[in-house]
């Protein structure tokens, strides 16, 4: 049954170009995340898809730790965004670039 | 079977879109739960049942919550509407179009499946049938613990870092500006 085979691998794809570009167009750091978050699963889904169909265990063992990895920089992210926001500064990426400077 | 995978295909995707598209934050959260959702359905699909419940209690539940209790307590504003027109936007659009169509290509008939459907590594021997037989968490805690063990502990360690930035991050400083 290799039929959905290719309906699951495009639908991964379009998850990662989506969070791809949300990442490029979008200015507030949080949806700038929750893209992040969605082009991890977006690579998740095409793990488990590929352990799936050749029948292996692989896949399912790394997805399990991509989620692990998502929650920890969606922590150490979270963090990161209040502590800027403390500061008194516009929650805007465009406008944190003193860093580069 | 076709059916439910439409289904939670199209709300993935819709989800998916509302994340990029939505100009409030909390519907860009509550877009992000709905793909979440629908991609614990496909997990189902793919005989990875422990792996959908993980998703949805970590991903639905625990991350999702950590991102709305931050959305409730900066509440940023609403953003200004994308502009379709805008050279950013116009160029990630057809790069993201682009690279959907060139993998739906290559999973069509591409590198990975011959002509015959096969692929080209052969088939491993945990089909559904003996994962099921053996016990879905069991199969996958036995190769978390054997075979995947260092990927295993290196995550424990990266769990450990995060916690501990985490805490110095969220200490209170005077000195920040």
């Amino acid at each position: 049954m290799t039929d959905l085979f290719p309906g699951f691998l495009t639908l991964s794809a379009a998850m990662f170009a989506l969070g791809a570009l949300g990442v490029m167009v979008r200015r507030n750091p949080l949806v700038v995340f929750m893209s992040i978050e969605l082009m991890l699963n977006g690579g998740n889904l095409a793990l488990v898809t590929y352990a799936r169909y050749t029948q292996t265990m692989a896949g399912q063992v790394f997805a399990l730790i991509v989620i692990a990895v998502a929650a920890s920089e969606v922590v150490v992210g979270l963090a990161l965004i209040t502590l800027v926001y403390r500061s008194g500064r516009h929650l805007d990426v465009d406008e944190l670039s003193e860093m580069s400077e | 079977m076709t059916v439910i995978f439409g289904i939670a295909a199209v709300m993935a995707f819709l989800g998916a879109a509302g994340v990029v598209l939505s100009r409030r934050t909390i519907y860009s959260a509550l877009s992000l739960v709905t793909n979440m959702i629908a991609l614990a359905v496909l997990f189902l699909l793919l005989d990875a049942q422990f792996l959908a419940a993980v998703q949805i209690i970590v991903y639905a539940g625990a991350v999702m919550v950590l991102f709305v209790f931050i959305i409730a307590l900066l509440a940023p504003g609403a953003e200004e509407r994308l502009r379709p027109l805008e050279l950013r936007v116009l160029v990630g659009g057809i790069a993201a179009v682009g690279f959907t169509l060139l993998v739906a290509r290559l999973a069509l008939n591409g590198i990975t499946v011959s002509a015959s459907g096969q692929f080209h590594g052969g088939l491993g021997p945990f089909s559904p049938q003996a994962v099921n037989a053996h016990g879905q968490v069991q199969t996958l805690g036995e190769q978390l613990f054997t075979t995947f063990l260092l990927p295993f502990e290196v995550t424990s360690v990266l769990l450990l870092v995060a916690a501990v930035g985490a805490v110095y991050l969220s200490r209170h400083r005077r000195t920040v500006r």
